[in-house]
Formats: C-alpha cells, sequence, structure tokens
C-alpha cells in the first residue's frame, strides 16, 4: 500500500463507516452524561431502581423528539 | 499482529489495507476508551468523594465501584433507547 491508497474508494468507506460510528458513540457519551445527571441524583447503588431506569430510557427518547421538534420549528422559519 | 509476513502484501515490509484499518480502529477504541473513563472518573468523584479525606475511605471504594458498574449500565440504556426507538 502506498500513499495514493490511502484514498482508495475501498479506504473512504472505511473513514466513512468509522466516522458515523464515532458520531454515534458521541451522542451516546453526551446524552448519558448528561441523563445521569438528570435521573441519577443520589449515591448509586447495586442497582436501578425502576424509576431511575425509566427516566434514563425516557431522557434519551424526549431528547430525540426534541430534536425532531428543533429541526421541524427550524425549518418553518426559513 | 505481524505485518511483515503477511502474504497479501506485495513486499514484506508494506503495510496491507487490511492492517490500516485494524490500527485506525485500535487507535479509535483507545481514544473512545480514554474519554469514557475521564467521564467517568468525572461522575464518580462527584457522587462518591463529597468530602475528600487523607485516603479513599471504604464505603467510597465500594460506591465508585457501584457507580462504574452504574454507569457502564446507563450508556446501554442509552444506547438501547436511542436505537431501539421508542417503545
Amino acid at each position: 500500500m502506498d500513499l495514493s491508497d490511502l484514498n482508495s474508494a475501498e479506504m473512504q468507506k472505511f473513514y466513512s463507516e468509522e466516522q458515523q460510528r464515532a458520531m454515534v458513540n458521541e451522542m451516546v457519551a453526551k446524552l448519558t452524561s448528561e441523563c445521569w445527571d438528570k435521573c441519577i441524583t443520589g449515591t448509586p447503588g447495586n442497582k436501578f431502581s425502576s424509576s431511575e431506569h425509566n427516566c434514563l430510557s425516557n431522557c434519551a427518547q424526549r431528547y430525540l423528539e426534541m430534536s425532531m421538534l428543533i429541526m421541524k420549528r427550524f425549518q418553518s422559519m426559513q | 499482529m505481524d505485518s511483515f509476513s503477511n502474504p497479501s502484501s506485495g513486499s514484506s515490509h508494506q503495510l496491507s489495507a487490511q492492517d490500516l484499518k485494524n490500527q485506525l480502529k485500535s487507535q479509535l477504541a483507545l481514544e473512545y476508551a480514554q474519554q469514557f473513563l475521564e467521564t467517568v472518573g468525572r461522575k464518580c468523584f462527584e457522587k462518591c468523594v463529597t468530602k475528600p479525606g487523607s485516603s479513599l475511605g471504604g464505603s467510597e471504594s465500594s460506591c465508585i465501584s457501584r457507580c462504574v458498574d452504574r454507569y457502564i449500565e446507563a450508556t446501554g440504556i442509552i444506547s438501547k433507547a436511542l436505537f431501539s426507538g421508542p417503545q
């Protein structure tokens, strides 16, 4: 493999996939951080209570809904 | 990992595409792990070490262990909620 192969179609596909993966990981990491702060208010136990569990799950889903809402609102302003 | 005797590469000193991909993947995974550890450290220090003493007490240590487990679990819950969609 020489320098020109770094830009081959195969490598481009690879870069694109890895970039996607990294973006997804980053989103999960940020959301986990925020939702942890919102939902896990006490000292961590041996397992999550069902309300903590539901809060985390809801947190992620509400964030997605909110993102759609923001996009729609933004689009309606164009 | 020995890339010098890889039969699929032309010359015995060249990096194959697969080797490059593996190296890039490893690097990305390492960076991800470092960021994760940094975040867990921050969160669990906040939760478990509220009044730093002259050493980590037993209750602080067990709190930290539980905190790490819970944070990993939380990451899974968020991941699942994002990609399995609303129930």
